[in-house]
């Protein structure tokens, strides 16, 4: 079997395709017998329409269902469309972090690694990351794509990596069990880890997940020597609030750029801040279109909310490497306009879903 | 009524550098569901740094804080703070929490009159062997020095009832400084008693309104050296091990009355349920009779039963306010708890349907037939009441875990039993009622208590 190549889905790394061509060819690739991923061919037996003459727009999307779960059990060779033949160059599984059951997998090809991190280095020098500085990551490795950019990254700016270990899965068990000391042990234990590189090494840019960035904040030896070293705070994996991140930016670190990348194993990979925000602006990521995409909707009517309003964010993946249409994330999200000539929406001031109302108390007088 | 402004106040949290507005904010809202102020919810970097604060932040003189103290407490009750007239003030509380409007007024002095004795009242705990200095010339012999166990003080307030605020003033005047997280639902008192703090001489570092949400209360308590902890049984559970956190747990308070001659108390025994609206820890929540019960608890509900329904900003409104979907809550809270108790009031409903989803709770009273019934223990935060029998045999067990006993008893040997007895932290005897206070007698021990130790000290 042949590397079957589609002029639309392999155009150059620094080419940016029209969105509806590309979502044409990436649904001839997805379902072509000959090309398509036993997953997605097998699965579109059951599909309703035929994603090939169906599917034209990025509105045409909302006709997939939401298949991410199925990514929980699926043989990961399964996942990796036919059209590569044997010459499938596998850059790793990369797992979700298991939150709400098993993990899901998905198979990361050189391809798209190498369209992603064009992206990201172009991004990365309009922000002003230093080449050449050392990287310190302070998040989770393993099978989490969250390390796996980052030493994609590094390895891309020419720089050394640190890296401290986070196991989410294992702090999840830990919260879960009501295990709050040990959850609190275990985080100190990484911003102790933290500590020597940061003393020791020319860390130019941290990375860092938003609750042990404030646990590294709490040490006043460890805030003076980040704003001492560090040119780029970098932070993923979880969610910042707007108060915490104006906190961040002008109180605690302000000599250190600060940046946001949002990002998730099923979109299989990251997107970054916008570029130019001004001090008051929300946090707002751009789309890396047609690649990466968002809508935010009414979760009811999967519907989009007007601009500026939250609703929840949908992804989507689409690449030769991987198709992974409409599926509705446990975020939500302020919907603002992409810039011109992307695909769906930009989000911002993103936050998880559950919402928790104070509980009503009825026995006692407090 | 006085006109209230349309347009939702701001509470802003009050920091060590002065007021911190944050994006994240939570509606308090009336009882009728309108919004009346946005208050802050700070993240928990603001918590950690501004519990640092506190810590690095230097302490006012004795001296200058029972005067500030003095001063703000005057503020407080009288003046114009953050442009808002005590009168909007009291109101306002009246509004979003229910409670009658002249229990506010009598709080608003109750806090002016704690601010300004708060010094004074932590006199009455010092050891008598200890002194509050080194310098004292007693120290040559050897003393105890009175000292405090940290610097920081957390609160964790309640939001039933504004004399919540009178107690953590103590702190103030034993030189802490502290950190009050409010209630969302009534945090205009703090608020308003912060910012007249500050107005009247403590420094922003030195006290600080901190509204945050759940996930980062916790965090208060730990940047704290000592906390105080408002709250149900989940609280004492959570906290009751930690020698550091003070746990205000249930009230549970009580009255017995071991003569069988009841009426010449009836007034103490209504007046201990429903002042304040019932709504305090103080209030009692059960009555234990010698001989047959039934006549005192019909009389009590024919009492009660006489309290008119009136909206809480009303002069004389007694009976406290809710949302009628809470009301409604409480109801069947209360109904589904009733088990084989007689309801000889409030059986065909306790809530009154003023109009607006405003609803009043109207008293209840429940007869139960033996002393060691589980039902007394239910306290709700309105007047209701739980009469049980008691005989001699049935002894100190039933009228464990008290804040308050009321004893109406002339038997020393039973008085001697209840004064032992731990889990009860005070007995009034005689016709006393169970809300009774004064800034000399602890409450439910002093909070010095906790808040300070001695250390020997000599000077050869």
């Amino acid at each position: 079997m042949s590397d079957a190549a589609d002029p639309v889905l392999d155009c150059p790394v620094d080419q940016v395709p029209d969105g509806e061509e590309f979502i044409e060819a990436a649904m001839r690739w997805h379902f072509d017998p000959r090309t398509g991923s036993p997953f997605w061919l097998a699965r579109a037996k059951t599909l309703d329409f035929d994603p090939r003459t169906d599917v034209r727009t990025f509105a045409d999307l909302r006709l997939f269902p939401d298949v991410v779960d199925e990514f929980r059990e699926v043989r990961v060779e399964d996942l990796v469309p036919r059209g590569y033949g044997s010459r499938a160059e596998v850059i790793g599984v990369f797992e979700s972090g298991g939150t709400t059951g098993p993990p899901k997998r998905v198979v990361t090809l050189a391809d798209w690694m190498d369209r992603l991190m064009h992206h990201q280095n172009r991004i990365m020098d309009a922000h002003g990351y230093p080449r050449g500085a050392d990287w310190l990551s302070v998040g989770p490795s393993g099978p989490h794509i969250f390390g796996g950019l980052i030493e994609q990254q590094a390895d891309r700016r020419g720089g050394f990596r640190f890296s401290i270990d986070l196991d989410p899965r294992w702090v999840k068990k830990l919260i879960g069990d009501g295990r709050l000391d040990e959850a609190d042990r275990y985080a100190e234990h990484l911003i102790d880890q933290s500590a020597h590189p940061l003393r020791t090494q020319d860390v130019g840019i941290l990375v860092i997940t938003p609750p042990l960035l404030v646990r590294l904040a709490r040490r006043d030896e460890l805030v003076a020597l980040v704003n001492e070293k560090v040119r780029v705070i970098v932070w993923a994996g979880a969610h910042l609030d707007p108060d915490t991140r104006v906190l961040l930016r002008d109180e605690v670190f302000p000599n250190v750029k600060i940046i946001g990348n949002y990002g998730s194993t099923m979109i299989m990979g990251a997107v970054s801040e916008r570029v130019g925000l001004g001090d008051d602006d929300p946090c707002v990521f751009d789309p890396f279109s047609p690649y990466i995409t968002f809508s935010v909707v009414d979760p009811k009517t999967r519907r989009e909310v007007p601009y500026g309003e939250r609703g929840q964010v949908v992804m989507n993946h689409i690449s030769k490497n991987l198709l992974l249409p409409n599926n509705l994330e446990r975020d939500t999200a302020l919907r603002i306009q992409p810039p011109p000539g992307q695909l769906g929406d930009a989000v911002a001031d993103v936050a998880p879903l559950a919402v928790f109302g104070d509980e009503r108390v009825i026995e006692g007088v407090y | 009524m006085t006109a209230l402004s349309i347009e939702p106040g701001r509470l802003d949290a009050l920091g060590p550098t002065g007021p911190y507005r944050t994006r994240s904010r939570s509606t308090v809202p009336d009882l009728a569901g309108n919004p009346v102020a946005e208050l802050s919810l700070v993240p928990r970097l603001y918590v950690q740094r501004t519990m640092a604060a506190l810590h690095r932040a230097r302490t006012l003189p004795p001296g200058e804080r029972d005067e500030a103290l003095a001063r703000a407490g005057r503020l407080f009750a009288t003046g114009p703070v953050n442009g808002l007239s005590a009168e909007h003030y009291q109101r306002m509380v009246s509004r979003v929490s229910g409670m009658p409007i002249s229990v506010v007024r009598a709080a608003t002095d109750a806090i002016a009159r704690s601010a300004a004795e708060a010094y004074g009242s932590t006199r009455w705990a010092r050891p008598y062997g200890a002194v509050d200095d080194w310098r004292d010339p007693a120290t040559r012999e050897g003393r105890a020095l009175w000292v405090r166990r940290g610097d920081v003080f957390a609160v964790h307030a309640a939001g039933n009832h504004p004399a919540v605020h009178t107690l953590w003033l103590e702190a103030l005047a034993l030189g802490y400084r502290v950190a009050v997280r409010p209630s969302r639902r009534e945090p205009f008192t703090p608020h308003r008693l912060i910012t007249a703090l500050r107005e009247a001489g403590f420094a922003d570092d030195q006290v600080v309104f901190l509204p945050a949400d759940h996930a980062v209360a916790d965090d208060i308590i730990r940047g704290a050296d000592l906390a105080m902890v408002y709250g149900g049984e989940d609280v004492t559970r959570k906290y009751g091990r930690h020698a550091d956190v003070l746990p205000q747990g249930p009230g549970r308070s009580k009255i017995l009355i071991t003569g069988e001659d009841w009426a010449p108390h009836l007034d103490v025994v209504v007046d201990s349920v429903s002042a304040q609206g019932g709504t305090a820890c103080v209030n009692t929540t059960a009555v234990f009779a010698a001989g047959d019960p039934r006549p005192l608890a019909e009389a009590v509900a024919e009492r009660l039963s006489a309290i008119p329904s009136l909206p809480p900003a009303d002069d004389d409104a007694v009976l406290p306010a809710r949302s009628l979907a809470d009301a409604r809550a409480v109801e069947k809270y209360l109904f589904d708890r009733v088990g084989d108790a007689e309801i000889l009031l409030g059986g065909d409903g306790i809530v009154d349907d003023l109009g607006d989803g405003i609803g009043v709770l109207r008293p209840a009273v429940m007869l139960v037939d033996r002393a060691d019934a589980s039902q007394t223990g239910i306290e709700l935060s309105f007047p209701c009441v739980w009469v049980a029998p008691w005989s001699p045999g049935d002894g100190v067990e039933p009228l464990k875990d008290t804040l308050v006993l009321t004893a109406i008893t002339r038997d020393g040997e039973l008085i001697d039993r209840l004064m032992a007895e731990p889990t009860i932290s005070n007995v009034y005897i005689g016709d006393q009622p169970t809300h009774w206070m004064a800034p000399w007698v602890p409450h439910d021990g002093y909070l010095a208590e906790f808040l300070m130790r001695t250390k020997g000290v000599i000077r050869a």
